[in-house]
């Protein structure tokens, strides 16, 4: 078959970019296929070309709704008009509505708790499936940074169906990771595709100090003297707040970002650095998912993230455009401890496991017995998903072993920030990838310049106060 | 206007019978029984549920700023105003909330409007592609509707909804500051909104106040709308957003089997909730439906011999009250007070 002549025909581009063909290949052979393409490289290419051809429907479960929205639209507006993304947002009309005439969408994404619906199940069941997706698929694994919960619930509902191909995409995934992929979506000796994680246009510094203080102050100084746009990572809402105003003393076109902020804020403050009316955004986690800017030049971490999988991930933000760009992770001796114990409150111990099933027991709504048990949102989710299908004792000695695995790999990633080997190659050989060359701007411990990046931020500060009435003119004309 | 301005007022208003903790309730629209007839007894429905998000650091500040002036002064559980405080209270300007009737649904209206205006601001310069700055799926589909068989990529059609706004924001009466802010809280293409916090920095005020002032300003813009007929666009924006039936949802279904001809000790049965559940229940539809058949539950000597009493005392607290009348329940002199709160004391 000539995907090439598909490719041009139905996509318009010419040729395919590294990875895709071969991945595509596997998935109309009818083979599970896992894929790990860093972000960017088009992933959904890998489930639309072979979806276009297959008899019968794709079906694709997304973890996050704004994602799902995204893509959905993306495909929409190339075209593609069989598409319709269901998630339990939707009121109930709509979604009974579009359950009626599921037959006649050919690409349908679904969030995972909508599997545990009966009455999804039952129309899913009358419909001949070619594909299941399951994007970010790292998501199902306790090992990934990103769990959650309710993604395994997408083996339960697999056992149902009658086994069509499978198709596991994600940007980062070590052998734990993969390992969690093919048992729990009960994969067939699954074709393994991984394209190398690594990104030549990306630098990497690491720095030791001695104080947070020292850290505000190496961030005033970088920031005011270097490129961006950028992102600067920090360990806490609250830090990365200090972070922002301390910038905006220094007149940085900066907000900070977390889930502590009401959501309008948070959407106008992500429309603002797309835009381009912010340079710098001092977040924690929370920002990344879903934000497509591809000219980020500097990725600063000032902490320890808890995994290198998260790491990687975090600075694979920077330089999409396929520019330079620079990531530096600040550290200072005790951050190890301050992951360390974030790690662990986000994992539920023994007596709190113990306190919250026996606070269900006597009859307390779940929400108020988590509260109590001071477990945290996805420390209940984990603990409700197995009180399920284990018994108490399993789940505590489950849990413990999730901790111990935890700490393990949080030891991986000190050994990168403190081990003073080239850190690209002891990255890479965490996800059983071999460096095989290194650009000339590698990482602090190969030795590198940063020349490049020292260029004064221009901003032109405009003044200029725009009426009320004005700004609706330039609003709706 | 600001949080402890409108603090200052409540407290005046709750007349030294409320902890200090009442007003928090009220501001952030908790809907128990006794926040829900706190607001009838002591006519502060405007500022019902104005500030769901208060967080407590934020209050306490706000009280201890007013203590610290001299304005309020605490005694024991209870707040009253000084002779300072009363004097101050008449020199504040007038709030235009309307709490009761909106239940922060203004917010609603809000995000329609903003995502309309994103919409129309990418269209009518061709774009069909945009992130959504309302994440909110209900308003997403909201608009979607809206808009649907509208001539959307028109720049006319863009214009005739910027003129709405322009035409109805002077007629709410809100001032040039709530414009400021209602303007740039708006997105479009290539004009980001602003957040709070940029808003405060550039006006030199806090995000509590900013916030007040824009709720005050939705609460003065949504009448206007609802009563004009030369705003089409705007009043469809408002469809559902002013509150129709004041019970809570848990209230309604009480009501639904009192209608029935059920007694209250059977729903409470069937209901498999507390009796005293249920007379909140009781309470809250004495407070919407002015038929509410009061002497069903108490004799009109007890209720004539109540009121004269509390007007006598000069209070409305029950335990006062309970102290002069022992035959009758706590529940049945607050169904008294509730039904005639006019009752001024």
């Amino acid at each position: 078959m000539d995907l090439k002549e598909i490719l041009l025909d139905r996509f318009g581009y010419d040729n395919f970019r590294p990875g895709q063909e071969e991945v595509i290949r596997q998935v109309l052979s009818g083979r599970d296929t896992i894929a790990i393409l860093p972000t960017g490289m088009g992933k959904s290419l890998c489930y639309q070309l072979p979806g276009s051809i297959m008899e019968g429907s794709v079906l694709i479960v997304s973890p996050l709704v704004s994602l799902m929205e995204d893509q959905a639209m993306r495909m929409r507006k190339n075209g593609e008009k069989r598409v319709v993304a269901l998630n339990s947002f939707l009121p109930y009309t709509e979604r009974q509505r579009i359950l009626g005439q599921l037959h006649t969408f050919k690409f349908i994404f679904i969030s995972p708790e909508m599997l545990s619906q009966n009455s999804f199940a039952y129309h899913l069941n009358r419909l001949s499936l070619s594909l299941v997706v399951v994007d970010e698929a790292h998501c199902i694994s306790q090992w990934g940074f990103d769990f959650r919960p309710d993604y395994l619930r997408i083996g339960d509902f697999l056992k149902q169906m009658n086994c069509p191909p499978i198709l596991a995409l994600t940007a980062t995934a070590d052998d734990k990771v993969l390992k969690d992929i093919q048992q729990y979506l009960r994969m067939d000796k699954p074709v393994v595709f991984r394209h190398s994680l690594d990104r030549p246009n990306i630098s990497y510094s690491i720095l030791e100090v001695n104080s947070a203080f020292e850290k505000t102050a190496w961030i005033i100084e970088r920031v005011t003297h270097t490129v961006g746009p950028g992102i600067i990572y920090a360990s806490s809402r609250k830090r990365a707040d200090e972070l922002a105003i301390a910038l905006q003393m220094e007149g940085v076109a900066v907000q900070s970002y977390h889930a502590g902020k009401e959501q309008d804020d948070r959407a106008i403050i992500q429309e603002q650095f797309l835009n381009g009316e912010l340079d710098w955004i001092c977040a924690t986690n929370a920002f990344g998912m879903g934000v497509h800017k591809d000219d980020i030049r500097q990725v600063i971490h000032e902490h320890i993230p808890a995994t290198v999988a998260a790491y990687v991930q975090e600075v694979g933000r920077a330089g999409r455009d396929g520019l330079p760009a620079a990531a530096t992770l600040l550290y200072m001796p005790a951050d190890e401890q301050t992951t360390s114990f974030i790690i662990q409150s986000d994992t539920p111990g023994e007596a709190e496991i113990r306190h919250y099933s026996k606070l269900i027991a006597e009859g307390l709504p779940p929400g108020e017995a988590a509260e109590l048990a001071r477990l945290t949102e996805t420390g209940k989710r984990v603990i409700d998903y197995y009180k399920e299908h284990y018994s108490l004792d399993k789940i505590v000695h489950h849990l413990k072993g999730l901790s111990y695995e935890k700490q393990k790999l949080l030891q991986q990633m000190t050994h990168l920030v403190k081990g003073g080997e080239c850190i690209r190659q002891t990255a890479l050989s965490y996800f059983g990838e071999v460096c095989r060359s290194k650009p000339a701007q590698c990482c602090s411990n190969c030795g590198l310049s940063i020349e490049w990046l020292t260029e004064a931020p221009t901003r032109k500060i405009t003044n200029e106060k725009v009426s009320w009435d004005e700004r609706i003119t330039n609003l709706l004309g | 206007m600001n949080l402890t301005t409108i603090l200052l007022f409540i407290i005046s208003k709750l007349n030294g019978e409320r902890t200090v903790n009442a007003p928090l309730h009220l501001l952030r629209g908790k809907k128990s029984g006794q926040t829900l007839q706190d607001v009838d007894y002591f006519n502060v429905k405007p500022f019902f549920g104005i500030f769901p998000k208060l967080e407590e650091s934020t209050y306490v500040k706000a009280i201890d700023e007013l203590l610290d002036t001299g304005l309020i002064v605490q005694n024991g559980k209870f707040v009253y105003l000084t002779e300072l405080g009363k004097q101050k209270v008449k020199e504040l300007p007038a709030f235009h909330f309307k709490g009761w009737d909106y239940r922060g649904r203004e917010m609603i209206f809000f995000g329609r409007i903003a995502l309309l205006v994103q919409t129309l601001s990418y269209m009518r310069f061709g774009e069909t592609s945009f992130m959504p700055i309302q994440r909110d799926r209900d308003i997403q589909l909201f608009v979607k509707r809206l808009v649907e068989g509208q001539p959307i990529t028109d720049p006319i059609f863009a214009k005739s909804i910027g003129d709405e706004l322009k035409k109805a924001l002077p007629l709410s009466g809100m001032s040039d500051v709530q414009k400021y802010i209602f303007a740039y809280r708006l997105t479009g293409k290539n004009e980001t909104a602003k957040t709070w916090d940029q808003l405060a920095v550039e006006l030199k005020s806090s995000t509590e106040a900013l916030r007040l002032l824009f709720i005050e300003s939705l609460h003065r813009l949504l009448p206007v709308i609802e009563k004009s007929s030369h705003l089409p666009y705007l009043k469809k924006m408002a469809i559902d957003i002013k509150v129709h039936s004041y019970l809570t949802d848990s209230a309604k279904q009480t009501k639904r089997l009192f209608d029935e001809g059920y007694s209250m000790e059977s729903i409470a049965a069937i209901r498999k909730l507390k009796l005293s559940t249920i007379e909140d229940h009781f309470i809250e539809m004495a407070m919407s439906d002015k038929s509410f058949p009061l002497t069903h539950f108490v004799s009109q000597e007890s209720i004539d011999a109540v009121l004269t009493k509390s007007r006598e005392m000069g209070t409305k607290r029950l335990k006062l009250l309970k102290n002069e009348f022992e035959a009758l329940s706590y529940f049945e002199l607050r169904l008294i007070l509730t039904t005639y709160k006019e009752v001024d004391t």
